[in-house]
């Protein structure tokens, strides 16, 4: 349940909520005194004393299962709101947003790659990873302001990530390996260049090599539209390739919930 | 936006969305068909008779009289006398009569004698007038004219000799075939019991009958020709009259008559008193058939129903790129839509066809006439009653995926 409509201002000494602190200046992506618990529960979930990501960046966010970090990316994207705190993305405070505005914001600004089964069956290659453009007018307009459009703009991205005229011609998605299909979500979470891109751990369907291959042509397509990278993952033997890594334990002081 | 989604969404279920398309199809169909029928029924039914002020017979009962007199089905209880009759014609009040009598029968079809007026007097329909497609009207004792059906089902040309069996039904083991009658005149079509009707003349049909006996005649057809075929009795008798205002008086004038029990009806009151009985048949049909279509819409909640739970994944997938609560209610609000109005565009089609596949049929079966124009305002109220339920049904989906929706934002919990 949503459970966003706490009226509570926070109790804590941040003068104005509206903006990131003095930290946080400067910041991409900034959380402060964050708690949130499911409704009817007696403990939090979340209890993130303060957390940031700088423009550019690229962070490692680890966390097993249950260590709060599904409930932290429905937070980030707007999905649900915090029962108190700050989750400031690009100096919007998302919780001063409504519901209509947080959707808003994140089809705009946030770029989505989830573990698997990213895909929507029945759609084409191309109609799937344009699907962003058809909830957000700046993701569309800033296609158009290249010159290109939609359509075209996907097929460049997929041809990009290595996806030959073969695959992109395929008629169904389901009929691309998981590989495939992974690279196909990093190219919709890419159209319309979105501030930040959140990846929830889009390698595990992988084999071991695989997911060096895809990190590699993920870092490569965040670099080449200036994005900001929040990678999730359990697996602590990506973090390497990551300039920050950041555990989930240590910045969540909730800690291990029955969150499933 | 999520529309486009839409149509590609059905199209990826095709199947099952096509299979609930055709129930909904049947069902509308089935529907507008009973109601359409039903009207063309009872349109064709009071167009049976018109411009006939009484209908007078042997005393039983005014739906019995009716039905024989009319509709040709049954047998009358008692005949009445000639010389009753002349009393009724000759009434003042009186414009005109027909005097009928019935019994026998050629081949299934009922054969009915009669006189010149009726010709000339009866009406059907919208006060229409027989008509002669072919031929003049009988003249002379052996001569018959033939409803369109009978003359066109069996195959009759001018000129030919047609054999009356004595009684009804379709098969007699008692002719007349010593007295063959003469086809002298093919009516045209009617869509009423005349079609299906052999005119002779009343004194036809008492040649037939002179020396009578024991299922065979004593007495050859010229010599029928040397006797008085003045009638003695006669089956019923259509009366019009100069002014619709005596039509009681003389109604109770008929009902009161000492020299022998005799009934006068009203034809549109009696044929209304026969509706009602039929009426209650076809509401029942009516209100199956509106069960029908709910029950065609329920299976389209339950096919939208039963997918909801493996679709969370993909409402979660669209809520990550920006799709809000409200646009799920709506896809799965137009897909439900969507499937009632092409459900009930393709029942209009498929009602169509039949009708059009059926008409000549019942036409030929019948002698009734059905009307393809089946969309009258009556039927545009159905039509968007049914549109609207759909609507009102896919509702109840489209609500549970959107509080799934809001449930499980981004990612699917299991």
């Amino acid at each position: 349940m949503n459970a966003g409509h706490n009226p509570d201002m926070p109790e804590l000494d941040i003068s104005e909520p509206g903006l990131p602190g003095v930290d946080g200046s400067g910041a991409l992506l900034f959380l402060e005194n964050l708690r949130y618990r499911w409704a009817g529960s007696s403990k939090d979930v979340l209890d993130i004393g303060r957390f940031s990501v700088s423009r550019g960046e690229r962070v490692f966010l680890q966390g097993v299962s249950g260590s709060g970090k599904t409930t932290l990316l429905n937070l980030l994207g707007g999905v649900i709101t915090p029962d108190s705190g700050v989750v400031s993305i690009l100096d919007t405070d998302l919780t001063k947003l409504g519901h209509a505005a947080r959707d808003t914001f994140r089809a705009d600004h946030i770029g989505f790659v989830f573990q698997q089964f990213n895909l929507i069956p029945y759609l084409s290659l191309i109609d799937n990873v344009t699907l962003p453009c058809r909830f957000s007018k700046t993701r569309r307009n800033r296609i158009t302001a290249k010159g290109t459009t939609p359509a075209d703009e996907a097929t460049r991205l997929l041809s990009q990530l290595g996806l030959n005229e073969e695959a992109r011609s395929s008629r169904s998605v389901t009929a691309l390996s998981v590989g495939q299909q992974q690279r196909v979500a990093v190219a919709r979470a890419m159209i319309g260049s979105p501030e930040l891109i959140i990846a929830d751990e889009p390698t595990s369907a992988l084999d071991v090599q695989a997911r060096f291959a895809f990190l590699d042509l993920l870092f490569h397509e965040v670099e080449a539209s200036n994005a900001t990278l929040l990678f999730v993952s359990h697996d602590p033997a990506l973090q390497k390739r990551f300039e920050r890594s950041v555990r989930m334990v240590d910045i969540n002081r909730a800690g291990i919930t029955e969150e499933a | 936006m999520i529309y486009g989604l839409t149509l590609k969404s059905l199209w990826n279920r095709k199947t099952t969305v096509l299979l609930t398309l055709m129930s909904i199809a049947l069902s509308v169909a089935l529907l507008l068909g009973v109601d359409h029928i039903r009207r063309e029924a009872k349109s064709s039914f009071t167009n049976t008779i018109s411009g006939t002020d009484l209908i007078v017979g042997a005393r039983s009962g005014s739906v019995q009289l009716l039905l024989y007199s009319v509709f040709r089905i049954g047998n009358a209880t008692n005949n009445i006398a000639w010389t009753s009759y002349q009393d009724i014609a000759k009434s003042p009040q009186v414009a005109w009569t027909i005097p009928i009598s019935l019994g026998d029968s050629h081949r299934g079809y009922r054969v009915m004698g009669t006189n010149q007026n009726y010709f000339q007097h009866f009406r059907y329909g919208k006060k229409q007038p027989l008509k002669l497609s072919t031929g003049v009207p009988f003249s002379d004792v052996y001569e018959a004219v033939l409803g369109s059906e009978v003359a066109a089902k069996l195959g009759y040309q001018l000129g030919e000799d047609i054999v009356i069996a004595h009684g009804g039904g379709q098969v007699s083991f008692a002719s007349h075939d010593d007295k063959p009658f003469k086809v002298v005149g093919i009516l045209e079509p009617t869509g009423t019991p005349v079609d299906r009707t052999v005119h002779v003349s009343l004194e036809g049909i008492e040649a037939i009958h002179i020396g009578w006996q024991a299922g065979r005649s004593t007495i050859s057809a010229e010599d029928a020709l040397g006797y008085d075929l003045q009638p003695e009795v006669i089956t019923a008798a259509f009366v019009g009259l100069k002014s619709k205002i005596g039509v009681f008086a003389l109604q109770r004038e008929v009902n009161q008559y000492r020299k022998e029990p005799m009934l006068a009806i009203l034809p549109g009151v009696a044929l209304q008193e026969l509706w009602a009985l039929l009426g209650v048949a076809e509401s029942a049909l009516l209100g199956i058939s509106a069960f029908v279509v709910v029950t065609g819409l329920l299976g389209m909640l339950t096919v939208i129903w039963a997918g909801l739970n493996e679709r969370r994944r993909e409402m979660a997938i669209l809520r990550s790129v920006g799709a809000r609560p409200r646009h799920i209610l709506m896809l799965l609000m137009t897909e439900a839509g969507l499937m009632v109005f092409f459900g009930a565009g393709l029942g209009l089609l498929l009602l169509l066809s039949l009708l059009l596949l059926a008409q000549p049929l019942i036409l030929s079966m019948t002698g009734v006439q059905i009307g393809i124009n089946f969309l009258n305002h009556e039927n545009l109220y159905i039509l968007g009653a049914v549109i609207a339920t759909g609507f009102t049904v896919g509702l109840v989906p489209a609500l549970k995926a959107y509080r799934m929706s809001v449930a499980d934002g981004m990612t699917v919990r299991i």
